[in-house]
């Protein structure tokens, strides 16, 4: 049960890593075109490091995701 | 490119020198290493055995022995790095063996190991990894991001490989199952050289196992268990399969981001003064009823009920093919949405 459970958590965190690969690759790596489409011109170190902090912020959210799915987990497990 | 005659010659022997190096070798290592008194007590059994501890010498030899021998058969500069990377990780973990370092030794040195592959790769311009991240649906060409990431996959992947490492073949054993996925990938993304490049640590942990397997008769220490990681993460990377690497890794992950979203510092686990387990009178694991213990992965498998070493080395293993079953998935996935 335990091990059913452990899966389902595994499964969770699986399918937010691919969420996040999926908005990194469909909305920031294009950020360039889509300002461009827009009129407006970055240049590339700019563009770069808006991308870089948006990809950060997607992994802190994961982490932070992460770490309530745990709390919850295992807060009550131990409770039982 | 490599072609597919070579591709099979060159396997075999990297294959062979890694697999039957570490399996001759270590016998050896460990009547030394047991007369120069270099063990430690393995704590989950009656009596506490004494077992012989590192083989990271032994693992480092073989894999340098391999990866030599690939770097003069393809002169690929990438080869050098990852063999580099490697050879950096196990001099942190014999460190780290050798004395006792604080918490922060091992992150913090790691960081060196990581050097290789950025430096080599502006010398060779991008003939190591390139400037962009393999995100299953797509390439994201993010230059600002990728570098600094590489010096964070290291550290992890090292770390992370060393904090598995609590029960009898439990590192061991999860690296094989593992390595299967990433070796999928870097086979189908990557290029020839740097799968020829990853083949030893498969076969070096194979043959590994063989002593490290419950009961065990030698611990590989950190030196062995960085070098591991670090070596996962560095073929990960030259290979353009970061994700999946992570991926089929997440057991592990999540056993060290749940240690350090308790303890909310680097710290090592001897360091930890409440135990996320405690060992029952007929030397089982228990899950601790302490709330400042930390969280881990054993914590968490033995919540239920106490279970033995053995069968929670096992419960491991069975997470583990299941997360590599998901990194297969993803791979599938790529090959479906990028490849077709």
């Amino acid at each position: 049960m335990t091990l059913t459970i452990l899966a389902l958590f595994v499964t969770g965190i699986w399918v937010m890593i691919l969420a996040a690969a999926a908005f990194l690759v469909i909305f920031v790596a294009p950020l360039e075109t889509y300002l461009y489409l827009f009129g407006s011109h970055g240049g590339r170190l700019t563009i770069s490091a808006v991308q870089s902090a948006i990809a950060i912020l997607i992994v802190i959210v994961l982490a932070l995701g992460l770490n309530r799915l745990k709390v919850i987990y295992l807060h009550k497990k131990l409770q039982q | 490119m490599l072609d597919s005659v070579n591709l099979v010659i060159y396997g075999a022997a990297v294959s062979a020198i890694s697999f039957f190096g570490v399996l001759f070798m270590t016998p050896a290592a460990i009547r030394s290493l047991t007369a120069k008194r270099k063990v430690v007590p393995d704590a989950h059994k009656p009596e506490k055995p004494q077992v012989p501890r590192p083989a990271g010498p032994v693992i480092m030899i073989s894999i340098a022995a391999a990866e030599i021998v690939l770097f003069f058969l393809t002169m690929n500069i990438a080869v050098f790095a990852i063999l580099l990377t490697t050879a950096i990780a196990f001099l942190v973990g014999y460190i780290d063996d050798s004395r006792m370092m604080p918490g922060w030794f091992k992150p913090v040195a790691l960081l060196a190991a990581a050097i290789p592959l950025v430096v080599l790769d502006i010398y060779s311009v991008g003939e190591v990894h390139g400037e962009s991240l393999n995100l299953i649906f797509g390439r994201a060409h993010i230059p600002l991001l990728y570098i600094p990431l590489i010096f964070v996959i290291i550290p992890i992947t090292g770390n992370t490989i060393n904090s598995i490492d609590v029960l009898n073949g439990v590192a061991s054993g999860f690296l094989i199952i593992a390595t299967i996925p990433l070796l999928a990938s870097i086979a189908i993304f990557g290029s020839r050289e740097v799968f020829l490049a990853a083949l030893p640590i498969l076969f070096a942990t194979i043959a590994f196992y063989r002593y490290h397997k419950f009961p065990s008769r030698i611990f590989p220490g950190d030196s062995g268990t960085l070098l591991l990681g670090a070596m996962y993460g560095a073929v990960a990377i030259a290979g353009s399969s970061e994700i999946i690497g992570v991926i089929a890794l997440l057991p592990a992950v999540m056993n060290s981001f749940l240690f350090l979203a308790s303890v909310k510092r680097i710290v090592e686990h001897r360091e930890v003064k409440a135990r996320p387990t405690i060992l029952t009178d007929d030397f089982k694991l228990a899950a601790s009823n302490d709330s400042t213990a930390p969280a881990t992965l054993v914590r968490l498998i033995v919540v239920d009920r106490p279970l033995g070493e053995r069968e929670i080395g096992y419960q491991i293993f069975k997470l583990a093919t299941f997360t590599a079953l998901l990194a297969f998935a993803s791979i599938a996935i790529q090959y479906i949405v990028v490849l077709r």
